[in-house]
């Protein structure tokens, strides 16, 4: 038992896996909070847990708020004392209240006039005694994402409370919590070692559970699991399929971190990769394993898999090898399963089963999913004819009409993880060309920003019209995402249409795209084409900022490239790239001061010709001969995409502009020469926005200048 | 204990052991042993009840005409419910799992998050799939609200699968080759024709515009039930319809639309029933919590002799 050290152990029944983790570092961090409010924060803060157990343990406590006082305002003087210099009655109510003779107040002057007031010196509240009412307090406070009530009211909680071990320096701090009194005992695993046993502290704990085989550090646990596997995969010459969060679900579904390891029948094999790897990890939770190669193996493609699997088990041996035979007897009728399922699949080729994708809704409104089908044919088809990719033009459009046949399938009925990659697989089998099975196969990505965009270009084609026609559709009947509601996972959509766009470099224009698969629907969207380009481009550019946001790209960069156009995706990256690559010199940070300068001047302004010959000043002149020696420069560069040399080109004005305003006076009296000025600097406006409004960059103008000097 | 008779009969002695009515099969077709009026309206309102059933359970769209060895459209489950759930309801469970021969000792036993929800029902709860050995023995479910009402007290509701734990206990390759009687019949020879005929009758056979007209009629004839305050027949003519839907669902012959609506009708009916039965039972002064107070009076005159 340590001095100031707290040991808090929840005991409920089985809190499911993936609340565990969120609920203790809220309770952890609500604690330390209070704590640090009073003056008592922990030195060390230390967490825990088990589907079974929540544990926090603080060290360095100490024993009671700091004592304090605390200054009192009383009555005013003016109505504490009658004429004749006796108190009143208000004051003397005030000094009974503070505990105090009323010769024994004090006088305060405050901006409201002088008042009576009382010191009083407050004694810290001991911490156990704080304790005592902060934690059932914010125990009972913890946000489940879905919880239940039980008993004689209690709850709501993720689930019934059985037992709390909450121990100061040694000593019990007393509460209760939904009918459970906290106390020093706890107990071991619920059926291998339920006997109660107390404890005094946190070291103890530990101790006492080790020796039980119960782990509460759920970082500990995952630690000797993946050593486990690792090694038991290593005797076999393989390794576990990567799956970090298939591990941290181990984790967190024992208290005792055993490894089971088991085998099937090697026949089961024949099943593609994907299928056993899903089957064990949805079903069984368990990882397959897959051969590891020497390094000079030139074998292309992924390892083959071994016939075994690994997960956990919630104790530390199997001494009758009971546990081992149940799961392999699972494992087994799960396979069994999946390749029934495969076989019956296989009956038909994915061509022979299109028919049944007529009944299939895709959309109560929006009509089947072959329907579907047939607009995706045509929209990927005429987006390869808009992108030149004429060579794919044909895979497209087949890929397009096999894309969502796997949702046909019972494989993908039961594992619905595996949509895409079911069909492509099925396409493999069939014999379709490469570009078209990966097509398939790669249809959902990116699922996640780490996601990289499908293979081929067939891939990207089809992936990308798939995404507009959704996005179409559902815009199209007026659903449009708002906040948290997402129900068609629309964002993931247009988020998936903007790395394609980006990562594949697909110039296309996403307007005349939405625009033809909205003609597509027919009578079917209740919105007109221009409506839904409306509300879809927002939507799409909010994606773009997110993407490019999540590319490493400032703000600023973003804005300036945006509001020169961003219809061409790959186009409009270019000109972030060129923003974010130039920001740092000093000519283009000058441009940028200038520009802004220029809108000034320019806001309001009607449009005027410039007619070189009325420059007067050398300075302007000397700015013209400069804008037109690098005016057609810039505009090729631009044409090119080349939008840093651009951007740097331009930048070239920088001096002559500084030396300009510095000699020049754009709003001359003289009316001509005015005009003629003004309309020199709308010439060099396009010029200098050519790649980017330069003047949505954010310039810090003493960071400027610390920087590079005025 | 590998035989499927001996199974129920453990279940059976071990959940009257612990005070439950020992109910039988209710004898219509239901989807789940929750559809049986003795959980489903018995866990309404104040009253304490403890009940366990085998309840042959009727999913027909599961049906496999009896080839595959691990789907079946009819199975069997025993369901115990106590309402209120007793604090150490865990425990009780652990212990029944000893009743029927298992040596904790030597297996490895979980509590996975499995939250249960019968739309049909307006029906849900929280709870696990209690997992043997990487096996699904057991729905584990705190029910929080049926028939749209919500709960006080909480029942718990257990649901052991017997096929599953027969067939994991003989580590049985195949449903039908496990015993039913200790080295006599098997499953199959038991149930093997039934499961092919059902399977026969519910995807290909059955008169569909026959079905949907029973549809309307006993839904027609819950309201009339209801209306004159019959809760149980009312309540008859809603398991009739969900039965119906569900035969409907496996013939192929309800679109995701139409799945939404009938659905939404089915647990109308439900709901209507609820409430009514918690009028009903409110009228009769909610008798079984005087039949508690009596027991409870009996039990303290027990010890005063004891």
């Amino acid at each position: 038992m340590a001095k100031g050290e707290l040991l808090l152990e929840v005991r409920a029944e089985e809190i499911p896996a993936r609340m565990l983790q969120p609920a203790i570092a809220q309770l952890a961090t609500r604690v330390f909070e209070e704590l640090m409010a009073r003056d008592l924060g922990p030195k060390e803060v230390e967490t825990g847990f088990t589907p079974r157990r929540l544990l926090l343990i603080l060290k360095g406590l100490p024993a009671k708020e700091p004592d304090r006082t605390e200054q009192v305002v009383g009555p005013p003087v003016r109505v504490a004392f009658k004429e004749d210099g006796s108190p009143t009655p208000a004051l003397i109510g005030f000094a009974r209240r503070c505990g105090l003779e009323p010769e024994e107040l004090e006088r305060v002057t405050t901006d409201k006039g002088e008042y009576l007031a009382a010191t009083q010196s407050i004694v810290g509240v001991e911490t156990s005694q704080l304790l005592a009412e902060l934690l059932p307090k914010l125990l009972r406070e913890i946000n489940w994402p879905k919880s239940m009530v039980w008993g004689d009211g209690y709850g709501p909680w993720a689930r019934p409370i059985h037992g709390i071990v909450a121990v100061l320096a040694g000593q019990v701090v007393p509460f209760e919590l939904f009918g459970v009194q906290s106390g020093a005992q706890t107990c071991g695993h619920a059926v291998l070692s339920p006997k109660p046993f107390t404890v005094r502290g946190a070291a103890e704990y530990r101790r006492k559970l080790a020796k039980l085989g119960i782990v509460v550090q759920p970082d500990e646990r995952r630690r000797i699991l993946a050593q486990a596997m690792s090694e038991a995969a290593a005797e076999l010459g393989g390794q576990p399929v990567e799956d970090p969060q298939l591990l941290d679900k181990l984790v967190a579904i024992c208290e005792i971190p055993g490894l089971m390891h088991g085998s099937f029948d090697a026949d089961y094999l024949e099943l593609p990769s994907e299928v056993l790897t899903a089957s064990l990890r949805d079903h069984q939770s368990a990882f397959s394993v897959e051969a590891v190669r020497d390094e000079e193996d030139d074998e292309s493609g992924e390892p083959p898999l071994l016939p075994a699997f690994l997960t956990v088990m919630d104790r530390s041996d199997d001494p009758s090898g009971r546990v081992r035979v149940g799961n392999e007897w699972v494992v087994a009728a799960r396979l069994a399963d999946a390749r029934f399922f495969f076989h019956e699949d296989r009956k038909r080729s994915l061509e022979e089963r299109r028919g049944d994708l007529a009944h299939l809704t895709f959309h109560e409104k929006l009509g089947s999913y072959q329907d579907k089908a047939e607009r995706l044919a045509e929209l990927a088809a005429l987006l390869c004819r808009s992108l030149g990719w004429s060579e794919e033009e044909a895979s497209a459009a087949q890929a397009a009409r096999l894309l969502k046949v796997d949702l046909t399938s019972e494989m993908v009925k039961e594992f619905t993880d595996l949509q895409g990659v079911m069909g492509g697989i099925y396409g493999r089998e069939d014999g379709l060309g490469e570009e078209i099975w990966t097509a398939i196969y790669d249809q959902y990505l990116p699922a996640s920003a780490e996601d990289s965009i499908p293979r081929g270009r067939t891939g990207m084609v089809t992936a990308l019209a798939d995404r507009i026609d959704t996005l179409v559709g559902i815009f199209g009947l007026g659903l449009i995402p708002t906040g948290s509601r997402d129900p068609f996972g629309l964002r993931r959509a247009a988020q998936g249409v903007v790395r394609i766009a980006l990562d594949g470099g697909m110039p296309v224009d996403l307007d005349l795209l939405a625009a033809k698969a909205a003609r597509l629907y027919g009578d079917k969207l209740t919105q007109s084409g221009e409506e839904i380009l409306e509300s879809l481009r927002p939507f799409l550019f909010d994606r773009v900022r997110h993407v490019l946001g999540l590319a490493g790209f400032a703000y600023d960069e973003i804005e300036a490239a945006l509001a020169v156009g961003g219809n061409n995706l790959p186009d409009l990256k270019a000109r972030v790239e060129a923003l974010h690559a130039v920001r740092g010199h000093k000519e283009f940070l000058s441009l940028v001061l200038s520009a802004k300068r220029i809108l000034n001047i320019l806001k309001d302004s009607e449009e005027y010709d410039l007619d070189e010959a009325r420059l007067v000043e050398p300075a302007e002149k000397a700015l013209f001969a400069a804008f037109a020696d690098l005016k057609g420069e810039v505009e090729e560069l631009a044409a090119a995409g080349d939008h840093e040399g651009c951007l740097r080109r331009t930048a070239g004005l920088a001096s002559v502009l500084d030396h300009f305003f510095a000699e020049v006076l754009v709003m001359d009296e003289d009316d001509a020469l005015r005009r003629n000025r003004l309309g020199l600097l709308q010439a060099i406006h396009r010029v200098v926005g050519r790649s980017a409004r330069l003047t949505e960059m954010v310039v810090d103008k003493a960071e400027h200048r610390a920087k590079f000097g005025d | 204990m590998q035989s499927f008779q001996e199974l129920i009969l453990r279940l059976s002695d071990f959940w009257a052991g612990q005070g439950c009515v020992l109910q039988q099969p209710y004898d219509l077709e239901v989807g789940a042993g929750t559809m049986h009026p003795d959980t489903f309206l018995r866990t309404l309102g104040p009253e304490p009840w403890r009940v366990a059933y085998v309840q042959p359970s009727r999913r027909p769209a599961d049906g496999r005409y009896g080839d595959n060895p691990f789907r079946l459209g009819k199975h069997y489950q025993f369901q115990a419910v106590l309402k209120p759930a007793p604090k150490d309801i865990q425990s009780i469970y652990i212990e029944s799992l000893k009743a029927i021969g298992l040596d904790l000792s030597q297996h490895d036993l979980r509590f996975e998050e499995d939250n249960w929800e019968a739309p049909t029902l307006g029906a849900w709860g929280v709870g696990w799939q209690v997992m043997l050995d990487g096996m699904e023995i057991t729905q584990f479910t705190y029910f929080q609200q049926a028939g749209g009402l919500e709960l006080d007290p909480i029942s718990v509701e257990l649901t052991y699968g017997l096929e599953r734990i027969t067939m994991f206990l003989a580590l049985s390759r195949s449903i039908y080759d496990m015993d039913w009687v200790p080295g006599g019949l098997t499953y199959g020879q038991v149930r093997k024709q039934d499961e092919y005929e059902s399977s026969k009758y519910c995807f290909e056979i059955a008169d569909i515009e026959f079905m949907q007209t029973q549809f309307e009629g006993w839904e027609r004839e819950s309201n009339r039930c209801l209306e004159a305050d019959l809760v149980l027949p009312a309540y008859e003519c809603a398991l009739k319809c969900s039965h119906l839907f569900n035969v409907l669902d496996a013939r192929g012959a309800v679109s995701v639309t139409e799945r939404v609506g009938l659905i939404r009708r089915v647990r109308r009916m439900a709901v209507g029933c609820a409430k009514k039965y918690v009028e009903s039972r409110e009228k009769l002064g909610w008798p079984l919590l005087a039949s508690q107070s009596r027991a409870a009076v009996a039990a303290g005159e027990e010890s005063d002799h004891g």
